[in-house]
């Protein structure tokens, strides 16, 4: 592993960061001198999984990669990076210039393939013009979804795909627990697309009764049912040209998927008790809290629906998974909170920080914009304390665990688990296991796992 | 054959070229020993290496020597393996970059 610079985050560097990878350190001394003096910042690594462990603490603009390493070659570390960002420009190296690699690099989504030896010029003039790019799409980014708080890389990563696909009009489809805020996202999205000066209409499908759903959803005749003394358009006609956005899709009822299906298919709807369809142009963001596979194999929501709606999947995070935005979206809702009551800005003490940040927030964003409220209206000085954020949370909040304790439960349930499958046969499940018989005894003893409860119908009790 | 080859060099690498040239210097002796392990696989990634850092610092034989090197390690041909390196090791002894 060498470092040439302390590599700083992509977003602080406007030159771009570039991530070299060989493992050749004079490949690597080359390639930095070169790049360093067109001006980009440069970090470098030895291998693939030091490339990777760079990649998650610092984002590069770009990879620049070898493809013939030892342990992982250049390929595999274009598959992992691209598993967690598709987006990050990858340039492959290849010093035996064959040609089916470069082509399983192109359908793996390299953005360039250089053979060796390369030319200064040639390196240089790839990088930067991915760099620039890349650095573009960052200054465009810095409009797009302007109302979300973050600094996490996770989010980072979702936006600028969000951003990618508000442009067209492909469907899209937004998973993530219930107050993450996916309907932000899908605002933001219709606010960044050409659809931007039309309507953007939500809809809770969970929310409203069936019938009710389906007359404000296609819109009804005159007379259609009982009650319906006007004709009403519907919503899909109200966000013609505009965007529609589908929250809870999962709890849609089956009759009206059908219809869902014909104005995704053919874009028209029939409202009820017409007898025609009308055309309607209206994109649609749909979301839902459930896992929507689940509910298509127990037959709940349509299979062909399913795959109609999840053209681009996009997944929210829950807030425990981007716990570095919580101290940045405490200060927004602190600071909204004082422009919306005209009062003095108030802070949490490092305490109560630092217990917000590690609570288990099951509710996320909606949570914590709650609680910030109830602790800044109950809290009289300019300092919120521990003991009142301990308060407004009222549910015993989930913490992390230290590694330890989160490593000895998870031992103890894997040796509850194997001990299950070997029918309490000590000997079996050390095999499973691959350990030795006298270890597997000691690990047992280390947790009070009893054998002899493994051999009849009793089970010790499960871990918290 | 001790006349001096001058080959011109980036002076942006002024200050990688003496660890660039020992380094070969050193492959040069390791390959040598490789060869007497039979460890082919270990001599065509030095090749390889050599292939493609040569003329990329500007000495583009050093392309060629390890270009050749590796081919003949994947056939395990020892006797080109140590023609090449000997052309390697009169070209390191003669060779003197002059950074214009």
């Amino acid at each position: 592993m060498t470092t040439d610079s302390p590599g700083l985050p992509a977003q602080d560097d406007p030159v771009g960061a570039v991530l070299l990878v060989d493992d050749d350190p004079d490949m690597l001394k080359l390639m930095s001198a070169w790049l360093r003096g067109a001006g980009f910042s440069i970090q470098t690594a030895g291998s693939g999984s030091d490339a990777l462990s760079k990649i998650a603490i610092s984002r590069p603009d770009i990879v620049v990669t070898d493809l013939f390493m030892e342990g992982m070659d250049g390929m595999a570390l274009l598959k992992e990076i691209h598993a967690g960002n598709p987006l990050l420009p990858v340039i492959m190296l290849s010093g035996q210039a064959q040609i089916p690699d470069a082509v399983q690099a192109t359908h793996l989504g390299t953005s360039a393939f250089l053979t060796k030896p390369i030319a200064k010029e040639r390196l240089i003039a790839e990088v930067s013009a991915q760099v620039s790019a890349v650095l573009d799409r960052k200054r465009r980014h810095g409009t797009f979804g302007a109302g979300i708080v973050f600094r996490s890389g996770i989010m980072q990563e979702l936006l600028e795909q969000a951003e990618m696909v508000a442009q067209s009009d492909i469907t899209v489809f937004i998973s993530g627990e219930t107050g993450t805020g996916k309907e932000v996202l899908a605002r933001a999205i219709h606010d960044a697309s050409p659809r931007a000066a039309h309507a953007f209409i939500g809809v809770n499908c969970g929310a409203i009764p069936e019938q009710l759903l389906e007359s404000e959803l296609f819109g009804h005749e005159k007379g259609a049912f009982t009650g319906a003394n006007n004709r009403h358009e519907g919503l899909f006609m109200a966000a013609n040209d505009g965007t529609m956005f589908l929250d809870e899709i999962g709890d849609m009822p089956l009759g009206l998927q059908v219809k869902m299906l014909r104005v995704l298919q053919d874009l028209q709807v029939r409202p009820v008790g017409a007898t025609r369809s009308v055309a309607v142009n209206t994109r649609i963001i749909s979301a839902t809290h459930n896992k929507l596979e689940e509910l298509v194999r127990d037959g709940e929501f349509r299979e062909d629906l399913y795959y109609r709606l999840n053209v681009v999947p996009l997944h929210m995070p829950g807030l425990a998974e981007r716990r570095e935005d919580i101290p940045l979206l405490l200060e927004y809702f602190l600071g909204l909170h004082a422009t919306r009551h005209n009062a003095r800005r108030k802070r949490f003490d490092a305490e109560a920080l630092e217990y917000l940040i590690a609570a288990g927030w099951p509710g996320n964003v909606r949570q914590l914009a709650n609680t910030v409220e109830l602790c800044a209206t109950l809290t009289k000085g300019g300092v919120i304390a521990v003991a009142m954020a301990q308060r407004a949370l009222r549910e015993k909040p989930g913490r992390i665990q230290p590694l330890k304790d989160a490593r000895d439960a998870f031992e103890r349930r894997y040796l509850i688990s194997v001990m299950r499958v070997a029918n309490g046969n000590v000997a079996t499940a050390a095999r499973i296991a691959g350990r030795n018989r006298t270890e597997f005894y000691k690990l047992l003893g280390i947790h009070g796992i009893e054998v002899a409860s493994f051999r009849s119908d009793a089970t010790p009790d499960e871990p918290e | 054959m001790s006349d001096k080859i001058r080959v011109s060099i980036d002076p942006d690498l002024e200050d990688l070229i003496p660890g660039f040239l020992n380094n070969r210097r050193q492959d040069v002796v390791q390959i040598r020993a490789l060869l007497q392990a039979g460890d082919y696989a270990k001599i065509r990634l030095l090749g390889h290496s050599m292939k493609g850092a040569g003329g990329g610092y500007g000495f583009d034989p050093i392309t060629d020597y390890g270009d050749e090197i590796e081919e003949a390690a994947l056939k395990q041909d020892a006797a080109t393996i140590e023609a090449f390196v000997s052309r390697l090791e009169d070209y390191l002894a003669r060779v003197e970059p002059v950074f214009v």
